[in-house]
């Protein structure tokens, strides 16, 4: 009952007429920005950050900017998937699969709206599953102490790594760059300057901003190079543009089960909208045993992917909201986005801020609405900036994001941060380091470190205080079945293709 | 091979990096742990990572999946033009405040647009409507103050 009233009070901060109206701007620009290749909502939410905070936006319109653009960028990934077989971001991949071949049968309008609609229906689900659960993992997690959230940074850390697929190894290298580029600047607690290097610019750390514009958007420049185009032709939408009631009712089976799956993913720290999609697909693809189509135009494998990574979008606000720790990169930036406003997330931040938490989650439920309005009729609209030729738009990209960098500080220094940052990203993209645990690590790295000195100064130095309490133990299992997992599936990986190549010869 | 090679360049950094961190100490110490142990403790990981790095096991498959490659090819022309991307981009921060976001901006722009294979009219369109309208954009519209620079002594 309480839950609702402030639900209420969160309806009350999100349908005010300015909060209106910054959700409705969030989710015009993230639909653009997710729609257009190789900028995602990483990309999208830092670089309004500046902007937000230049606007001098409270915090609680800021966060609603932000939240409405991040999934808007779900909602707008999917149509270059779909029209151009070019994913817009990362987690619509999955979506090209069944999308362009339906949009090659000229369905492309069925196919658009129908992943419309399984986006709704996993961020409406989604954010269910916040207003359920946050509370209660709130008031569960305000009896945490500073050793048991040392041990849960830990199992985010490893958490990362363990579900990163193919790459365990290098995704918890990653993370811990950017556990080790939170150390820089002056240490608080007892004024030493530690890798400054005599750098003024370096005393107060790395601005997050800088961090996260030079990793992804001057990275993301320079992988575009590789691309240049002129503008590509995309599939007209034509034909029937509204799905019908036996499609709809064909894939809300597939909505319902992914949106769920997507859900509890995107809770998970460091598996995001794209694993989201991912395992949605693939677990259809396998449940689908008769007439399946996957792969060649199955409503299903399209619903599937879609509704994930809106619901994972979602989801991964819980974690975020209720520990401060992110459960996906973009939920990292909008974390960083807080500190900005000194606003420190966790589980009091339900007490303390209500209106900030819940006047998020309500704004969830608007934006979704206000997604699914605009996506449908303005579809015209959003194809037609499809059109537009990376000659024009990385130029744009590039000086708004030295905007952003300049707006923090009014440093050069931080520019050249920047893109010494931004190279040093390109490069472990192309060794194939996912960014994105960078990311996470930065922002986890404070924390860490913070609470992990906070507990051994109240054991005084014992490190048995990390080994304590019932809640650590059961986190300590959780981090070493998800460090064995890995392990496991890898060698089991390798005697297959060992016995295949035996096989072979 | 190029993985092995950024393995040692990583382990290179952090060993140096140690030798860094090992004189951090606090003068008073106010808790047990000073400001040194965090980030030795991260280091000595990485150089584990990039240990297994340089001697992990070559990667057995049955066959080389395409876009999945562990080396990536960086051809020579690709090479020139990520170099000339970067040098824009630290021109263009070098003269960002000297000569004022209007000006550093359309210059900017015009080479960048070049970059990526805009025509020469097309260029100079880019670069005089994304400086003067991000500059309205930003400093009137969004309060995000900007450098003048030489365009100050307009001013007066």
């Amino acid at each position: 009952m309480e839950t609702l009233s402030y639900l209420g009070q969160g309806f009350g901060v999100a349908l005010t007429p300015y909060n209106l109206f910054t959700a409705l701007c969030g989710t015009l620009i993230g639909t653009v920005v997710g729609l257009l290749p190789g900028l995602g909502p990483i990309n999208g939410v830092a670089l309004l950050i500046p902007i937000a905070f230049a606007l001098g936006l409270p915090p609680e319109s800021a966060l609603i900017l932000l939240a409405a653009v991040y999934l808007g960028c779900e909602y707008g990934g999917r149509i270059s998937s779909i029209l151009l077989n070019i994913p817009g971001e990362a987690s619509a991949v999955m979506t090209t699969l069944d999308g362009y071949p339906l949009a090659r049968q000229g369905k492309a309008g069925v196919a658009l709206s129908i992943s419309a609609w399984s986006s709704f229906v996993g961020g409406l689900m989604a954010t269910c599953g916040v207003v359920i659960f946050a509370p209660l993992l709130a008031s569960w997690a305000v009896a945490f102490g500073p050793a048991e959230y040392f041990v849960l940074m830990v199992f985010a850390i490893v958490c990362l790594a363990g579900m990163a697929g193919n790459k365990p190894m290098k995704t918890a290298i990653a993370a811990l760059i950017g556990l080790l580029l939170s150390c820089i600047g002056i240490d608080s607690n007892s004024g030493v300057y530690r890798f400054t290097f005599g750098s003024l610019g370096l005393a107060d750390g790395i601005q997050f901003v800088v961090l996260v514009l030079g990793l992804f958007s001057v990275s993301e420049i320079l992988v575009l190079l590789e691309r240049t185009h002129n503008g590509q032709k995309a599939i007209k939408a034509g034909g029937r543009m509204l799905f019908n009631f036996k499609e709809g009712a064909s894939v809300l089976v597939t909505n319902l089960r992914t949106g769920a799956l997507g859900f509890f993913l995107g809770i998970l720290p460091g598996a995001g909208a794209t694993l989201a999609s991912a395992v949605a697909y693939m677990a259809e693809k396998r449940l689908a045993v008769k007439d399946n189509k996957f792969g060649e135009g199955d409503l299903r494998g399209l619903a599937a992917p879609e509704t994930a990574n809106s619901a994972s979008a979602c989801g991964s606000m819980v974690p975020m909201l209720t520990l401060g720790v992110p459960g996906s990169g973009t939920t990292a930036v909008m974390l960083g986005a807080l500190t900005l406003y000194n606003i420190t997330p966790g589980p009091l931040l339900f007490q303390n801020q209500p209106d900030i938490v819940w006047g998020l989650i309500a704004s969830l439920f608007v934006a979704n609405l206000m997604l699914i309005v605009i996506n449908v009729p303005m579809i015209k609209v959003f194809t037609k900036i499809l059109a537009v030729p990376y000659w024009a738009l990385v130029p744009v990209i590039a000086i708004i994001t030295s905007i952003g960098v300049y707006a923090v500080h009014a440093t050069t220094f931080d520019l050249f941060l920047m893109i010494g940052i931004g190279v040093v990203g390109y490069i472990l993209r192309k060794m194939d380091f996912p960014l994105s645990a960078i990311l996470l690590g930065f922002i986890l790295g404070g924390l860490m470190e913070q609470n992990l000195r906070r507990a051994l100064s109240i054991s005084n130095g014992e490190l048995s205080i990390l080994f304590s309490s019932p809640i650590t133990w059961v986190v300590w299992v959780l981090i070493a079945g998800m460090i064995l997992f890995p392990i496991w599936r890898t060698l089991r990986r390798r005697r297959e293709v060992r016995r295949a190549l035996a096989a072979a010869e | 091979m190029y993985q092995r090679i950024f393995g040692a360049i990583l382990l290179a950094t952090c060993v140096s990096l140690v030798v860094v961190a090992w004189g951090y100490q606090a003068p008073f110490s106010y808790e047990p742990v000073g400001p040194r142990a965090y980030p030795l403790l991260l280091l000595v990981l990485i150089i584990a990572g990039a240990l297994y790095l340089l001697f992990k096991p070559a990667s057995i498959s049955l066959a080389p999946v395409p876009g999945h490659d562990e080396e990536v090819p960086l051809d020579r022309p690709m090479l020139i033009k990520v170099c000339t991307c970067v040098g824009l981009l630290l021109v263009y921060a070098a003269l960002f405040e000297r000569l004022g976001f209007v000006l550093s901006t359309t210059l900017f722009g015009f080479f960048i647009a070049r970059l990526y294979g805009a025509r020469w009219w097309q260029c100079a369109v880019i670069g005089v409507v994304a400086s003067i309208g991000l500059y309205l954009l930003f400093d009137y519209a969004l309060d995000v103050p900007l450098p003048l620079g030489v365009l100050e002594l307009l001013e007066n």
